[in-house]
């Protein structure tokens, strides 16, 4: 399903060229060339999501367990000090392509990287609403194993939403993705 | 948490702590650890999730409302030490966070975070997921400098990381660079190589729509509500 538009899908495809550090049959890992840091990798999924909610979890399990071997490999042979993971899932949070990958970025102490905030104060009240807003929607998670087994079965308790919905929400994201600043 | 110590209580601690075996330190540091008694309950925390292998929690320094720490129950520092399925299960679980996150707050991404080591910016000894929602100008600047990286260094990197991966990668001769969009983590995005693209692309109509987006939008917007704002039928 790949996207003629989609870089990441045309690197996946060969068509644009990269520097592979890892590749198998649903999961390739490439060098950023002007990366945060030398050794910066991305970790993408061959398939094109453009967000994280759309990425099976099957897929997830992989894509993070292919993103930990590099960070380890990162730790062991270029010999950071650490390693940072980072995923920017839509516009606001920093995407800028739409086809979830995952950063591995090689640390060392002030590296220019800035990958910290500064905390809010909230009062117990707006505490307790995101509390419970939060727990209402987290209450059906779980059943991760069965659903990799049998994928269809599963699928409606992680989210209440219809599954028609789906299409609407990859076309706004997809849009947003798109967006003429 | 251990009361103050003279100095040579600390001396005597931190050689005690050298001669511990991998085992016994890590007993040690379960013992020592924050959010371990926070997962048995010793030490009050709001929970969103729980299950048998990992626990959410909201943070008490967050970065936005509804920042999210997300923990193996078992006690492990950094991510290499975690076993692949539970590292699998986490990183489910903060998928299905993130979507609880774009459902019932009224936020438009999310960033999902590991840090491992201190220069990375690590300060628990217990390793953790950060999911944090995010809106447009919420504060939060991220940045990823764009480093220019040597052709001969880039190329060495990729050979050693291919050697301790043992990936079955072809050995070819480096690649001319691809640029990626740029990646400052921030709300206004100047530059965008894509944006020749989308212009081909029939999006053309929606575009003035996206622009009527409300800004201050009423509590628990929906992503349904959302796409139905930006016109989609």
């Amino acid at each position: 399903m790949a996207r003629e538009s989609c870089l990441v899908c045309q690197i996946v495809e060969g068509r644009v060229p990269s520097a592979k550090v890892y590749e198998d049959e649903s999961v390739l890992a490439v060098l950023d060339v002007n990366g945060a840091n030398p050794g910066h990798c991305f970790v993408m999924p061959k398939e094109h999501y453009p967000i994280i909610e759309q990425v099976p979890d099957k897929e997830i399990g992989k894509i993070f367990n292919v993103a930990n071997k590099i960070s380890t490999a990162v730790f062991e042979s270029l010999q950071a000090q650490g390693t940072s993971i980072f995923v920017a899932n839509g516009i606001p949070a920093g995407q800028t392509v739409a086809h979830f990958l995952v950063n591995v970025i090689p640390r060392f102490e002030n590296d220019g990287i800035n990958l910290l905030w500064k905390p809010k104060q909230l009062n117990e009240e707006e505490i307790s609403t995101i509390e419970l807003k939060l727990k209402e929607q987290a209450k059906n998670i779980g059943g991760f194993e069965k659903e990799e087994k049998k994928e269809k079965l599963h699928h409606e308790p992680i989210a209440k939403m219809p599954a028609a919905d789906e299409d609407e929400e990859e076309d706004y994201f997809s849009r947003q993705m798109r967006r003429i600043p | 948490m251990p009361e103050q110590m003279n100095e040579e209580q600390l001396k005597a601690l931190q050689e005690k702590i050298k001669q511990m075996s991998p085992e016994e330190l890590k007993e040690f540091q379960k013992k020592q650890c924050i959010f371990c008694q926070i997962i048995a309950g010793k030490v009050q925390s709001k929970k969103i999730f729980e299950d048998n292998i990992a626990i959410g929690i909201l943070d008490i320094n967050p970065a936005n409302p509804g920042h999210i720490l997300l923990l193996p129950k078992e006690h492990y520092t950094i991510m290499p030490q975690l076993p692949e399925d539970v590292l699998s299960h986490l990183f489910m679980a903060a998928k299905a966070l993130s979507n609880s996150m774009l459902r019932s707050l009224e936020v438009q991404g999310t960033n999902i975070i590991v840090a491992n080591g201190v220069a990375a910016g690590q300060r628990a000894q217990h390793f953790m997921i950060h999911v944090i929602p995010r809106k447009e100008n919420d504060g939060i600047s991220f940045e990823l400098p764009q480093k220019s990286i040597q052709m001969d260094e880039l190329e060495k990197i990729g050979k050693k990381l291919v050697e301790n991966l043992g990936s079955k990668v072809e050995d070819k001769e480096m690649p001319k660079p691809f640029v990626m969009p740029k990646k400052i983590v921030e709300a206004q995005f100047k530059e965008k190589p894509k944006e020749k693209e989308a212009k081909k692309a029939p999006i053309k109509k929606e575009k003035k729509s996206i622009e009527k987006i409300p800004k201050s939008s009423k509590e628990n917007i929906d992503l349904d509500d959302i796409a139905k704002m930006l016109g989609v039928k």
